[in-house]
């Protein structure tokens, strides 16, 4: 039978018609493969200061020989104590730098004086290991300016997270690539 | 040929036991697999916590600084009222015994008894309160002080002060009253109008007195039946004395740091101060949470609640979660020398008398 001008056959239109499926199929399948590796990468793991129990267990669990998880020092809620309840044993024999007096068993917290009666603490991070001994002695007396948190610079992002599962307050989710920390005196600065 | 022996033995066949055996095997093996796995998918996520494999070293602990001798404990709970409030702040007593609490957004009233007499809703979250001779009321909020009358009806709002004011106490004089201002690290000396007259502890004069230090907004101040005002530098650990005038009274100043009953634990204590009618002092700590009577020159005497006491517990001392921790107790005393001790986690007052 002769093909009338300007008509298409039915053989065309089943075949433009599997043309336009395939490329919608094809566009969507590259689409959705694209969000979900975006996804992945966006996020990223960190602890949530105000659900952290200072358990120790992310100084052991992280498969990094040394734990990505190091102390943070929130400054604008510290309250630069010559007494540091984070830095000194409860009952230490003297207010001095002596290793005998320091909380932190790996001396990871510096102190420097400022001013009388005030002195600054900053953490050494490379000693840092992450226990939270001082985290512990610092919110049991004092205003908590001393948290835990995941180092970015060091942390392998593993899609299963060890020491989220080894977490016994579930303080530890994934959050935003873009904002990856979750400093405790947010509240304070905003 | 066929080999008829009988008693030869066949190689190749496989022995009658073995074959018994092999399915009860295979079954055995098939069904500790499935167990493991139905142990291991349910048990997975939802398994208790592991604990830390470090060394003790790295542990905290208070040391057993946080239990007390009971021969040191003088007073006993005798009753305990309960307060509406999610977050009560302050306590103060009048003449009249009738007990003031502030909190959440409100003023409540209660009788001796505990018996709840009346509460005024405010317009902002209040901090501290104190009851003047006459009956008034003065609540103090973040950057004001308002007056209500004997009834509750209000009186005065004195005017508003800077932004980084934190009012934390409130305390009245004979025709003073002494506001702390944790933010400014100063005391005002107000009059009963709401004007301000001079400023306590700020560090000027001849005989200046040493520095507030007031790491976090605990900063409490009395006055005595001698018309001296009790200041605490909760940073220093130490109860200083002022005229109203302003004058420090050097000599008079007490306290040391320490985890020891006798003196003032972590790096700010006492958290609240109220005294007894002979101007013996009555202290609050938090961290280790403990009450305690010091005589009026600063000699520890007697414990008045424990930690225990109080709530307590190694869990909740070590706690790092802010909704978990105990919050910081007030003090105040009624005419009869009992001890008022508001818990805003117990949401109560506590009532404590000498024991017999």
């Amino acid at each position: 039978m002769a093909k009338q001008p300007g008509k298409i056959d039915r053989r065309e239109f089943v075949e433009n018609g599997l043309r336009v499926v395939g490329a919608l199929g094809l566009t969507g399948a590259a689409a959705f493969l694209a969000g979900r590796v975006g996804a992945a990468d966006d996020m990223v793991w960190q602890i949530d200061p105000h659900k952290c129990v200072a358990c120790g267990n992310c100084a052991t669990h992280c498969v990094l020989d040394k734990s990505a998880v190091v102390c943070k020092h929130a400054y604008k809620m510290c309250g630069y104590c010559d007494l540091c309840t984070g830095y000194f044993e409860p009952e230490a024999a003297t207010l001095t730098t002596g290793a005998e007096n320091q909380l932190c068993p790996t001396g990871a917290i510096i102190r420097k004086f400022i001013e009388e009666p005030y002195y600054e603490y900053s953490i050494d991070e490379p000693l840092c290991i992450g226990c939270g001994k001082c985290v512990k002695g610092c919110t049991a007396f004092g205003n908590g300016s001393l948290y835990l948190q995941i180092d970015h610079d060091r942390c392998k992002n593993c899609n299963e997270c060890a020491i989220a599962i080894a977490c016994p307050s579930e303080a530890i989710s994934r959050v935003p690539a873009a904002t990856p920390y979750l400093p405790k005196d947010r509240d304070l600065t905003s | 040929m066929t080999d008829t022996n009988q008693n030869s033995p066949n190689l190749n066949a496989p022995s009658g036991p073995s074959l018994t055996y092999v399915p009860w095997l295979v079954g055995t093996l098939l069904a500790v697999t499935v167990v493991a796995g139905v142990i291991a998918l349910l048990g997975g996520d939802n398994a208790p916590p592991r604990e830390n494999r470090l060394a003790p070293r790295f542990d905290y602990s208070l040391g057993g600084w946080d239990k007390i001798d009971p021969e040191l404990i003088a007073y006993e709970q005798m009753a305990f009222y309960p307060v509406e409030m999610r977050e009560a702040r302050g306590v103060a007593v009048g003449l009249d015994d009738t007990i003031c609490v502030v909190g959440d957004r409100a003023l409540a009233t209660f009788s001796a008894d505990g018996t709840p007499l009346g509460r005024i809703e405010l317009d902002d979250a209040p901090r501290c309160v104190a009851v003047d001779r006459d009956g008034t009321r003065y609540v103090g909020f973040k950057d004001r002080v308002a007056a209500f009358n004997a009834d509750g009806q209000p009186k005065a709002v004195w005017e508003p002060l800077d932004a980084r004011t934190i009012l934390t106490s409130i305390a009245v004089g004979d025709g003073d009253v002494f506001v702390a201002d944790a933010g400014n690290r100063r005391v005002l000396r107000y009059d009963a109008s709401g004007k301000i007259q001079n400023e306590l502890a700020t560090g000027g004069g001849r005989n200046p007195a040493p520095p507030l230090v007031i790491p976090s907004p605990h900063f409490d101040v009395a006055v005595g039946t001698d018309g001296l005002v009790r200041v605490v530098n909760p940073g220093s650990h130490r109860i200083t004395f002022f005229t109203p005038e302003g004058l420090y009274e050097s000599p008079l100043t007490w306290g040391e740091p320490g985890m020891q009953i006798e003196r003032f634990c972590g790096c700010c204590n006492p958290v609240a101060i109220a005294l007894l009618g002979d101007n013996r002092v009555v202290t609050a700590e938090k961290g280790v949470p403990r009450v305690k009577v010091y005589s009026a020159d600063g000699r520890f005497e007697c414990v008045v609640a424990s930690p225990e006491a109080l709530g307590a517990t190694d869990v909740t001392m070590g706690e790092t979660r802010p909704e978990f921790k105990l919050l910081t107790v007030d003090l105040a005393i009624d005419r009869d020398g009992r001890i008022l001790v508001l818990d805003p986690s117990a949401r109560c007052v506590r009532v404590f008398t000498k024991k017999e």
